[in-house]
């Protein structure tokens, strides 16, 4: 970022940095202007036009999101001739899909009923012409409805530039422009890695996650901050959360470092395992050879006691504890505190090196 | 794919700066090795070859028309009919076509021998009709030619194709070799004291050469009419980037096919023009972007680039010469570039411009082919001699290529600023009752017949009669022709051509094309011409290329001005 | 990580040896992408297998498997025959020089290329690279750690490091990539034999009363048993009770059927999980403990990062979280422990372990802090040795290359080595259990070179017998080109094909790490 220059916003004076564009430094000052096909940490690809700003006297209109500030720029971000155009890129997209917002997971959290709804569009001037795509059910993961897609291009912007997967791009041109994986596969039969990061950038209904159809509306949902039990990276994310369980994880940019908004498979398909019937629920005791349920005060009478006896038998050092790698930095002390203080012995190691 | 091809592709690849840029070659090389067919599997092993993504060999596959994803016959007959065509029979071409072969558009005959497809201009809008078959254009084309040539390929045999296209030339220095046989070869070219400009110049700084082409205050031949001059003077001082300079030969705007003589008939001229310019501006690549169905003209150019270079006029400069594969919007400039990069030509966003930011993110300069064949003129000449020719702010000569109801369609040199008369009276005057008149390629405004006075050729004088002189492409239209026809026939094309990036481009262009579709069908309204009027108002500055404008001004400019037969249709309907 | 993660995506040069990222840190393999796509930065790739990242790299050097200190000792031999190293960081910042370098001049291009197969041309060419750019990161995991020369590996990775100057500098450093969530903070929280919380050694008589004095106990000063150590202990008879939380050794560690006789022939066996898995069906009592959705605490990662984990659902049926099972069960044996919340126990945690000093749960609400960071006004640490080692100067250790254990011959001709998948994870008791990462990779593949499948007539998807020393078992095999001819890839995911009752326990005399990337197995069509 370079020196400071200054500009005017909708008759407001503003300090900018070089460098910067329209959108960014209208943002930092609380000027809004509608966007679709801008998304964060990726290239501005200039495509919807929806955040088209008017600049000098001459009434040129430029997208604010890959256009640079210049110094005693003059911008206007709500005139005649930008709403109409604003509207008219609406309206265009409304009628190029099929926007029912009845059963769509996004309802309520969709950019383009946003945009529309802020622009106050009753209906589009042109009539609807559905594309007539079918809907790519063939995986359990994530949902692809191409008929909501505006081909913004924001999943192919994040799967190239970000997670560089590179399985998406456009295909095809116009009209029928599509974004797909090579050859028009689904994602099951590509290269797709199902990383996720796709989903959260569609700014509409074309990319849901599967899971988590009719589990719970936008408005419903708890997200719950935390941090992947899988690898060592520890990416954050949030669980979403309805009815008492985990339905998705989605993410979110502004949570930093170390992710940056980004999970892979595991981290975001890998949370069936919460809610399994597997799960243990009680606790179990052997007796017959068997594992029987057990409330918690015989699990612990059973194992104080049996400890107990072969430290005063054999001495502490014949018990040993393995801790966890999975497990909090709180239980891993406690158990090391346990292992030393109330056993009394050193025996204690995790699988580190496995 | 065996290993040969692979090393060809290499060998290629090793062409251009980065090794991605080999993948349109690739591409074309195996389509050739697989009977004109790309299959899934050719797509992975150029992909691999040439380092890029599936997915994206597969998006650039699917967005150039001349990339075959589903097989075609053993001869692929592509029958333009962009307006040109359209205006000289090209759909009677085609309807006989399907009759005698039995097929659709877009059908293969049962016996695999051929294929019938509708395309978009080809760049022979003087010599329309035209067929390409394969590679090889068929040109003024009768039903009874289209017989004889269908007859011989079913024995097996391509004919040797009628060259024949009529031109003129006042001024005598962009088609002053068009008449000469062999002007392609060195020697002649330089008997007529070809390369002479390009001695000069090595004898002078660059910097003298950008200030004769500034000086001469030409501007850019390819339809924007930028000063030349101007735009090298953008190139970014303290650089230690390297320079491209591109040639822009993709010439697509239907109506024009002028760029085609100077590099069919006379390529040392334009290679001479690149060499000068190269050295101008420190360029030691230089790219010549022709689009891909000038396969032969490609071959010319690389044939002339070796005779040159063999003959030491290109030590300063190489030069690469690399085919598009079927799409309008690469002659825009920076989806030309992108194109190039090997990939879908999308324009890019601008800022910035190429002079700073362009091809592999280097300070790049692109130039169309006629722009370049003027300096060799100017530099040896002079800036004056140069201004001696045409109108004040509109010096130098001009091609102008004349198509559609004319007697002698052709491509014709005059000065900037010549009348229009003069130059349809030498097209051999217009064929019936003049109606309208395109004076620049389709993109700019038409003008009704009333509206022409003694309009002159040249940027400003179009300007203030509320057109463009654009390309030069001049079609003109007689009274036979329905202007709502010419329309969707003019819609219809910039929506097969409208890259697909930006929502005003691909869904205005699908949008305007439904309505004028059910206008002319006779199920419009007169709110749909209203609708259509105000879409098209709305674009014009809005899209992210400047193609929302080349298709917002013609259209609003027909429905505007010939409202009437419009309306008509809502009536009868 | 000596440095920190999006340091990767803006160096000059990355070195990746060991580690198929792009599965097994994916998020971390993006940047690595980026780093080379977007901002230029070069990549060499050491690993016998063809992974994910062989297709970004520069160059990509292909040892057999077991020789990463013979290519490394190449690496260095290249870069100080060449004079790239950095002259001036050797001699103000290390010790130990003359004497590596004495060590690696054995190891000239040829010579490593006699030893690894690596042609000596591509290791000059990848030691320029290294050597040339101003900072370079190694990254690596556990491909060159399951070794029984493991710790020589890290050592030199190390040494190569510091040989370009490139330990202590933004953009540098060495960094192992932790396979699991919170390696890092079990081995800070110290649970290790030798070590308390933040590596304070228990030996230490002043370590050892900060800890007796807060825990109100005296504490042994003998290190205790390591995993290997403990599991033939109990194999011999000599150690009656464990105490197992949230591991599955029954499948993750080496020769199963020497860990199945150990773990039976315990008196008691106490096993704490979120599922019945496969070492807990052995056990005398289990405990079923709350999953990271359900409880509240702090995972450390890789780079250090100590991170909150939030309670999002209730634990199902009775199941608690581990902290509070532990804490009631001290209780019960007399030793009262009575934390209301993890936090109270991060508190206690911040007063002992002296790198988590600063960090609380009120500073990592929005954003992890990097240890060490001894008080509440630390931001907290990027890299490590920044202007001065820990230990003062950086000490190089003179390496020799030490072959694998047990190698190839006419009996057992193949090398199996064993990693993880991108989609399933550990013994995969998580990942197996969700729908979509199944659908992806349902059932366990041994990945075979086509060559090497075309001369045992092993075509895709045939069931093949895989027979070591130790064991055998059946499994699908994918005819790929991943691993190099004369190696198989298998993964342990899968207990139905638990690669481990095939490798071999042979131990890093130091790390104590097993051998699982080099062993010695025989193959048949099934």
């Amino acid at each position: 970022m370079g020196n400071k220059i200054s500009l005017t916003i909708d008759g407001k004076k503003i300090e900018a940095s070089s460098g910067q564009t329209i959108l960014e430094i209208a943002k930092e000052n609380g000027i809004h202007i509608p966007t679709l096909c801008y998304y964060p940490n990726t290239k501005p690809a200039g495509a919807c036009r929806v955040c088209v700003v008017e600049i000098g006297t001459a009434g040129k209109l430029e997208a604010s999101c890959c256009t640079p500030v210049s110094p005693g720029m003059v911008v206007q971000t709500n005139t005649e001739k930008v709403m109409n155009a604003r509207r008219m890129v609406a309206e265009l997209l409304w009628s190029s899909g099929n926007h029912n917002c009845l059963q769509c997971e996004k309802n309520g959290d969709c950019e383009l009923q946003d945009l529309i709804y802020e622009l106050g569009i009753e209906k589009p001037r042109f009539e609807i012409d559905l594309p007539g795509y079918e809907i790519e059910d063939t995986n359990s993961m994530i949902q692809r409805d191409l008929n909501k897609c505006i081909l913004c291009g924001r999943c192919i912007r994040v799967c190239n530039e970000i997670q560089v997967h590179e399985v998406l791009d456009f295909s095809m041109r116009g009209s029928h422009t599509k974004v797909s994986p090579a050859f028009d596969a689904d994602y099951i039969d590509s290269e797709c890695v199902f990383c996720g990061a796709c989903v959260d950038a569609c700014p509409v209904g074309a990319l849901t996650f599967k899971q988590a159809r009719f589990k719970g509306r936008p408005w419903e949902m708890k997200k719950v901050r935390t941090t992947c039990p899988y690898c060592g990276v520890g990416c954050q994310m949030d669980l979403n959360v309805s009815d008492g369980k985990v339905v998705k994880v989605t993410t979110n940019m502004d949570y930093g470092k170390p992710n940056h908004g980004m999970l892979c498979s595991k981290g975001r398909f890998g949370m069936n395992f919460i809610d399994n019937s597997d799960r243990l629920k009680t606790p179990l005791i052997r007796m017959d050879g068997e594992l029987k349920a057990a409330s918690w005060e015989e699990a612990y009478g059973y194992i104080a006691e049996k400890f107990a006896s072969i430290k005063e038998k054999d001495g502490p050092d014949s018990i040993a504890g393995l801790s966890s790698a999975r497990c909090t930095n709180e239980e891993n002390y406690l158990f090391q505190k346990f292992m030393r203080a109330v056993i009394g012995t050193n025996n204690i190691d995790h699988c580190a090196r496995l | 794919m065996n290993e040969e091809t692979e090393e060809r592709v290499s060998e290629l690849a090793n062409l251009y700066p980065s090794r991605k840029s080999a993948l349109m070659p690739a591409l074309e090389i195996a389509q050739r090795k697989n009977n004109n067919f790309l299959s899934n599997e050719d797509i992975k092993e150029v992909a691999k070859i040439v380092g890029v993504p599936n997915s994206r060999a597969f998006g650039v596959t699917t967005y150039y028309t001349m990339y075959n994803t589903k097989p075609v016959g053993k001869y692929h007959l592509q029958v333009d009919t962009n307006i040109p065509g359209f205006l000289s029979g090209a759909y009677e071409i085609v309807e006989h076509l399907k009759k005698k072969l039995g097929i659709e558009v877009g059908g293969t005959t049962g016996d695999g021998l051929f294929t019938l497809s509708s395309v978009e201009d080809l760049g022979s809008c003087g010599t329309c009709p035209v067929v390409q078959v394969n590679d090889t254009y068929y040109e003024n084309l009768t039903i009874e030619k289209v017989d004889e040539l269908v007859e011989s390929l079913k024995s097996g045999k391509m004919p040797e194709p009628d060259t024949f296209s009529n031109f003129g030339t006042e001024c005598n220095i962009l088609l002053k070799n068009r008449g000469i046989s062999d002007a392609t070869d060195i020697t002649v070219y330089k008997k007529g004291g070809g390369y002479e400009a390009l001695k000069k110049t090595f004898k002078m700084q660059p910097s003298e050469i950008v200030d004769m082409v500034k000086g001469s205050m030409i501007r850019g031949r390819g339809g924007a009419g930028f000063p030349a001059g101007v735009k090298w003077g953008f190139l970014p001082k303290d650089n230690s980037r390297p320079v491209y300079l591109i040639c822009n030969a993709d010439e697509g705007e239907p109506g024009t096919f002028k760029d085609r003589q100077i590099m069919q008939y006379d390529p040392h001229l334009m290679i001479e023009g690149i060499a000068i310019s190269a050295y101008a501006i420190g360029a030691e690549k230089a790219f010549i972007y022709i689009r891909g169905e000038f396969r032969w003209i490609a071959d010319i150019l690389e044939n002339a680039i070796r005779q040159a270079k063999k003959d030491g006029q290109l030590n300063h400069v190489d030069i690469v010469v690399h085919r598009g594969a079927g799409s309008y919007v690469c002659g825009e400039e920076t989806a030309l570039i992108e194109s190039i990069e090997g990939k879908r030509g999308n324009p890019r966003v601008k800022p910035p411009f190429p002079a700073n930011v362009g091809l592999y993110g280097s300070p790049t300069i692109v130039n169309n082919v006629e722009t370049l064949s003027c300096v060799p003129f100017i530099v040896e000449k002079g800036v004056q001699e140069f201004k001696k020719i045409g109108t004040e702010g509109n010096f130098g000569p001009k091609l102008y290529g004349v198509s559609g109801h004319v007697n002698k369609p052709g491509v014709y040199e005059y000065p900037l600023g010549t009348s229009l008369k003069v130059i349809l009276e030498t097209a051999g005057g217009v064929k019936g009752n003049l109606k309208a008149v395109i004076v620049g390629g389709l993109s700019v405004p038409i003008l009704k017949a009333d509206e022409i006075g003694d309009l002159k050729m040249d940027y400003d004088s179009c300007a203030k009669a509320g057109t463009m002189l654009g390309s030069g492409g001049i079609m003109v239209i007689n009274d036979t022709m329905s202007i709502p026809e010419l329309a969707l026939r003019t819609i219809n094309f910039y929506a097969h051509e409208c890259c697909g990036q930006c929502v005003p481009g691909r869904e205005g262009s699908k949008t305007i094309k439904v309505l004028l579709g059910k206008l002319t069908s006779g199920e419009g309204t007169i709110e749909n011409i209203d609708t259509i009027l105000d879409t098209c108002d709305t674009i014009k500055g809005l899209t992210l290329c400047p193609t929302g404008d080349a298709f917002a001004m013609p259209i609003e400019a027909m429905v505007a001005k010939f409202r009437g037969e419009f309306e008509d249709l809502v009536k009868r309907g | 990580m000596t440095n920190s993660i999006e340091e990767i995506e803006f160096t000059d040069a990355i070195l990746a040896i060991g580690t198929n990222t792009t599965e097994n840190h994916p998020v971390i393999g993006s940047g690595v992408k980026r780093a080379v796509r977007q901002h230029g930065a070069k990549l060499i790739v050491i690993d016998p297998r063809k992974i994910g990242l062989v297709d970004y790299a520069d160059i990509w050097l292909r040892p057999k498997p077991g020789t990463n200190v013979a290519v490394l000792n190449g690496l260095m031999n290249s870069i100080i025959d060449e004079r790239l190293y950095a002259k001036e960081y050797v001699a103000n910042r290390t010790e130990g020089f003359e004497t590596m370098k004495e060590t690696v001049a054995k190891y000239t291009p040829d010579h490593v290329e006699d030893i690894t197969g690596v042609p000596a041309d591509d290791l000059r060419i990848a030691a320029r690279i290294y050597a040339e750019a101003n900072s370079a990161s190694i990254l690596y995991a556990m491909g060159i750690t399951q070794h029984s020369h493991g710790t020589d590996a890290v050592k030199s990775c190390a040494n190569l490091s510091m040989l370009c100057g490139n330990v202590g500098v933004e953009g540098g450093g060495v960094n192992p990539l932790r396979g699991q969530n919170n390696v890092q903070g079990a081995c800070d929280m110290g649970a290790l034999p030798n070590v308390l919380p933040a590596y304070q050694p228990i030996a230490n008589d002043d370590a050892r009363t900060k800890f007796e004095k807060s825990w109100g106990v005296s504490l042994p000063a003998k290190p205790g048993l390591t995993i290997m150590e403990i599991m033939n202990a109990a194999h011999d008879g000599d150690l009656k009770g464990l105490y197992i939380m949230g591991e599955n050794p029954m499948v993750s560690d080496p020769d199963l059927t020497h860990v199945e006789a150990s773990l039976k022939n315990l008196d008691i066996l106490v096993v704490q999980d979120i599922f019945l898995n496969e070492t807990g069906q052995l056990a005398d009592v289990v405990l079923p403990s709350a999953c990271f959705a359900e409880k509240n605490g702090t995972f450390s990662n890789t780079e250090r990062r100590v991170q909150r984990i939030r309670k999002a659902v209730d634990a199902p049926g009775e199941a608690k979280a581990d902290w509070q099972i532990i804490s009631e069960l001290a209780t019960k044996m007399n030793y009262a422990m009575s934390y209301s919340s993890a936090k109270e126990i991060m508190d206690e945690i911040n007063g002992l372990a002296p790198s988590y000093a600063g960090i609380t749960y009120e500073r990592i609400e929005e954003e992890g802090i990097q240890w060490p960071c001894p008080s509440t006004d630390h931001p907290g640490t990027r890299y490590l040795h920044k202007g001065k080692f820990s230990r003062g100067l950086g000490l190089f250790s003179a390496i020799d290359y030490r072959p694998s254990d047990e190698l190839p011959d006419n009996e057992y001709p193949f090398i199996l080595t064993t990693g993880r998948v991108l989609y399933h994870f550990h013994t995969a008791t998580m990942t197996r259990r969700s729908e979509g990462l199944n659908e992806r990779y349902p059932e366990s593949l041994a990945e075979i070179n086509s060559r090497d499948a075309e001369k045992l007539k092993i075509k895709e998807g045939d069931f093949i017998t895989v027979t070591s020393r130790r064991g055998s078992l059946k499994v699908k095999a994918s005819v790929v080109d991943t691993p190099p001819e004369g190696t198989i890839f298998m993964n342990f995911h899968f207990s139905e094909a638990a690669v481990n009752l095939l490798t071999n326990p042979a131990l890093d005399p130091i790390g104590k790490i097993p051998e699982y990337k080099v062993c010695a197995v025989k193959i048949e069509a099934a």
